[in-house]
């Protein structure tokens, strides 16, 4: 055998035992490894770090994000003091669900991640560090939640893997948005109509019907109405019956307790559901409705809404005013009326209605977890209370010092006109802002008292940024923010189990109720378009019934009236203790 | 070429190689030690990356949790083929796979013969060359890139819909993906634009390699262009055509993942939807890798199906065979 022979053998030979050696199941099970015992470390504390002594740590978000740029000013700022960096990635093209599915199948873990409604996949598969000591080791994470709130967290093992990120008050509340649900329109209607008073379904497309036919501009593309079905984002055709029959956003249900004890109704089968269908049936048939509205893609949406033809939407605050905002300030758009204003409808006249959510709404079903390939927990957890510390939560919303914001003589942050609008552009929030946007955060007021903890909750700066059709409109209605022109949860409180979607977004296939919540998904994402678009809405919609009713949603039905009971017991037993 | 395929061609070759048989002997497996060390590598190649995987399998009667593994999770049996097969959705599916895959197998074969033709008979080099580099290129665009493509010209305000309404064929613009009986066409559309000329080149390698002195002789005999693809051309490649057909067939069920992903909507669904999204949806998605695992089985058993039929039906034309 020449030696040409051998080598070729070899060769392939190597390449078989790469290719094996490529497959055998990494040995992830780093954790608890570093875990305590170790007070004087010094790379968890804030301090100045070397380039040499900072690890690069990698975070999955399960919803589509904008990624930064590698050398971003203020991550490197934060980087060298907490010793930290972390590389995010978001969700790109498919849903939450199959990615965290595919990330488990794999096993190629993130250190952190927040999987969306896909956390209880993760919990079920070992894959996360329980917070329990780590809670009670770092102050600023123990801040975040009382006792307990931090208990709802706990999975069935009496452990707590996630902590949810958001709606956290630190002192006096500063809200100034409407971050919630609601049909908005647009100020320039409003304003063109002589600000009249929308308190119905009815009266909010009359009103796109009369600017429509005037059309006082003479746009071309002018779309009164569109309207989101794009996966999980159908909750803008999806959801309105719940809140046009007066309730809360418990998400995927009604909890009514007007009996004295409170039950679950579901609020796809109502004849509140019915007619605000068949009015959407009625206004596609005037050609009201973007005829586009049941294929297009969140992008889509988003660059109709932006282009400033869109008079008005059902929707989230946070699914749309971010990105759309920013390039009307971008665009000069808002000086023309085109920013979005919250009308709190109902279906009938003078019934209460709580489209926002004052206070804090706890959602338990998501939130940021660390895993097992995170082979340093202690100086994870470090991380996170670092990023709580004062000074970097000012870095990471804020900005920059005397570069994004000023301070004035007071201690007071203000910005300019020209700070507010290169915090607005893309361009610049790449390159040089870090928010770490889904780590756990504040609202509320900063610890100096004076301050809001995010530049948009500060009131001055608020207002200093605001549009003048949107101040006008606001001034029109006597109200003072966006809360105040819509009804809210402030007036009724609302129940302990608030809010129910926290349980129903981590159902899955392994009880009957959650095959049916799946089936249910399918059948109103298939059907809920097709009875708007339908030609004879009653036979459409009887068919959608007897298709709804096969998915069995009686058993989605009982899990959640379960659960339901479960809260309001384990809250009594709380409050004994 | 045609000879050798026919049937008692085929006959006659087993036959001799029967008789051609060796013994087995020490002095023959030194001799060709060189080959087996090499068959050798390929047999354990192809066990652990087509063999093992197939253990695996075991999930589809497990209820599989990631956190017991394959090893510790409960044995349910043959329920969750139960639930798969009581799931109306689940043979929407199959429907959708199988449809799709057989417009999409029948159009691009025929289209990739046609095209490898048509580009043959084009005597001069420099439009040929041009032609055929043009029409491979999209093959080498991801599937994203494609449907970006297709959404944009099918849109509202995309070019179909001008140019319709310019010619005056509508009034208002046509939204083509809210149609369930379009999805299909869509569909092998973009495939057959994608992947014709891509497939055709071996086609033309194929013809390619029939002796020129054939064409020759034909013209002497005064065949035109029609009479020599009809009697050269076509019969040169048949075999060929055949073994693609096969090996083809066995992936109509591959009907394809990423275009249907991209395109469907709530409203189409029910025709949009093939068995690997399903596989996405129920298995991966919802944590039940168990469901997953078994219409991936489902759609593994019905595709050797489909490909001992092919051959077996290959085989009793007397034609060209996989095995």
């Amino acid at each position: 055998m020449n030696f040409k022979r051998v080598v070729s053998v070899l060769c392939a030979a190597t390449m078989v035992a790469a290719a094996v050696s490529g497959c055998t199941p990494k040995n992830g099970n780093g954790a608890g490894a570093g875990a305590g015992g170790d007070a004087d470390r010094d790379d968890l504390v804030i301090r100045d770090y070397a380039d040499d002594e900072i690890v690069d740590w990698t975070f999955f978000g399960g919803m589509p994000g904008a990624e930064i740029n590698d050398g971003n000013e203020v991550q490197e700022i934060i980087a060298h003091k907490t010793g930290v960096r972390v590389k995010e990635t978001w969700l790109t093209g498919q849903t939450v669900e199959e990615a965290v599915g595919a990330i488990i199948a794999s096993e190629d873990y993130p250190v952190f991640i927040d999987g969306g409604d896909g956390m209880q996949m993760l919990y079920e598969a070992d894959a996360l560090i329980p917070w329990d000591e780590y809670i009670e080791k770092y102050p600023n994470i123990k801040e975040l939640y009382s006792p307990a709130e931090w208990d709802k967290f706990r999975q069935a093992d009496g452990h707590i893997y996630w902590c949810n990120q958001f709606t956290n008050t630190y002192g006096e509340s500063k809200q100034t948005t409407h971050n919630d649900e609601a049909f908005w329109v647009q100020a320039r209607v409003l304003e063109w109509a002589g600000y009249p008073t929308i308190e119905t379904l009815d009266d909010y497309f009359k009103l796109l019907e009369d600017y429509a036919a005037a059309n006082p501009d003479g746009e071309e593309g002018l779309i009164p109405y569109t309207m989101l079905c794009e996966d999980w984002r159908y909750f803008c055709i999806e959801n309105a019956p719940q809140f046009l029959d007066g309730y809360p956003n418990d998400g995927s249900v009604i909890v009514d307790s007007s009996s004295g004890k409170p039950t679950i109704v579901d609020y796809n089968t109502t004849d509140t559901a019915k007619r605000y269908f068949a009015k959407l049936n009625e206004e596609y048939g005037k050609k009201m409705i973007d005829p586009e509205f049941a294929t297009q893609t969140y992008d889509q949406y988003i660059a109709k809404l932006s282009n400033g033809n869109v008079l008005g939407m059902c929707d989230q605050w946070w699914d749309f005013a971010f990105t759309v905002n920013d390039v009307f300030k971008q665009t000069g758009l808002d000086k023309k009326g085109c920013n979005y204003i919250p009308l709190g409808l109902t279906i009938d006249k003078g019934m209460d209605q709580m489209w926002h959510t004052y206070g804090d709404t706890q959602n338990v079903a998501s939130g940021l977890g660390v895993t097992i390939a995170c082979d340093d927990p202690d100086r994870a957890f470090a991380f996170i209370n670092n990023l709580l510390d004062q000074d970097i939560h000012n870095l990471r919303f804020w900005g920059e010092k005397d570069v994004d914001y000023l301070v004035d003589d007071q201690g007071l942050f203000y910005r300019t006109d020209d700070m507010r609008n290169k915090a607005s552009d893309t361009e610049y929030k790449a390159s040089h802002l870090c928010k770490y946007s889904y780590f756990p955060q504040w609202g509320g007021t900063s610890r100096d008292g004076i301050n809001a903890m995010m530049p948009e909750e500060q009131t001055s700066d608020f207002f200093a940024g605001l549009a003048q059709p949107v101040i006008d409109c606001f001034e029109a209605y006597g109200a003072s923010t966006y809360p105040d022109m819509i009804g809210s949860t402030k007036d009724k409180e609302v129940g302990v189990w608030f809010p129910m979607y926290s349980y129903s977004n981590n159902m899955n296939t392994s009880t009957p109720g959650g095959t049916a919540w799946q089936k249910m998904g399918e059948c109103k994402h298939k059907y809920l378009p097709q009875i708007v678009m339908a030609s004879d809405f009653e036979s459409a919609w009887s068919e959608y019934m007897t298709a709804y009713e096969a998915c069995d949603p009686q058993s989605f039905l009982d899990e959640m009236q379960e659960e339901l009971d479960r809260r309001i017991k384990a809250a009594a037993e709380a409050e004994a203790e | 070429m045609s000879r050798l395929g026919s049937a008692s061609g085929y006959r006659r070759r087993k036959r001799q190689q029967e008789n051609m048989r060796k013994e087995i002997t020490w002095k023959e497996i030194k001799y060709q030690k060189t080959l087996i060390i090499w068959a050798i590598l390929f047999v354990i190649y192809g066990f652990i990356f087509y063999y093992l995987p197939l253990g695996g399998w075991l999930m589809a009667f497990q209820n599989y949790k990631a956190k017991t593994g394959l090893f510790g999770s409960e044995f349910v049996g043959l329920s969750k083929f139960k639930w798969l097969f009581n799931d109306e959705s689940f043979w929407n599916t199959v429907r959708n796979t199988l449809g799709m895959g057989i417009i999409n197998l029948v159009t691009s074969f025929i289209m990739a013969i046609v095209f490898a033709i048509l580009l043959n008979e084009v005597k001069s080099t420099g439009p040929k060359k041009v032609v055929q580099t043009i029409s491979y290129l999209p093959h080498f665009l991801s599937w994203i890139v494609v449907t970006g493509i297709l959404q944009d010209a099918l849109s509202s305000t995309g070019i179909i819909n001008e140019v319709l309404m310019k010619v005056g064929i509508l009034d208002q613009p046509f939204n083509f993906f809210l149609q369930p009986k379009l999805f299909w066409p869509i569909v092998a559309f973009a495939n057959l634009w994608k992947e014709t000329g891509w497939n055709a080149i071996i086609y033309l390698a194929a013809i390619t390699a029939i002796d020129p002195e054939l064409y020759e002789a034909a013209e002497i005999d005064g065949a035109g262009r029609w009479q020599k693809i009809k009697n050269i051309t076509l019969p040169g490649i048949k075999s060929t055509i055949m073994i693609l057909l096969l090996m083809n067939a066995g992936n109509v069920l591959n009907a394809g993942f990423e275009l249907q992903y991209l395109l469907e909507n709530g409203a189409i669904v029910d025709w949009s939807r093939t068995i690997d999204i399903y596989v996405l949806k129920w298995g991966v998605s919802q944590n039940d890798f168990s469901l997953g695992t078994a219409a991936g089985i489902f759609k593994s058993v019905v595709s050797i199906g489909i490909i001992v039929v092919a051959n077996e039906l290959a085989k009793r034309t007397g034609e060209e065979r996989l095995f």
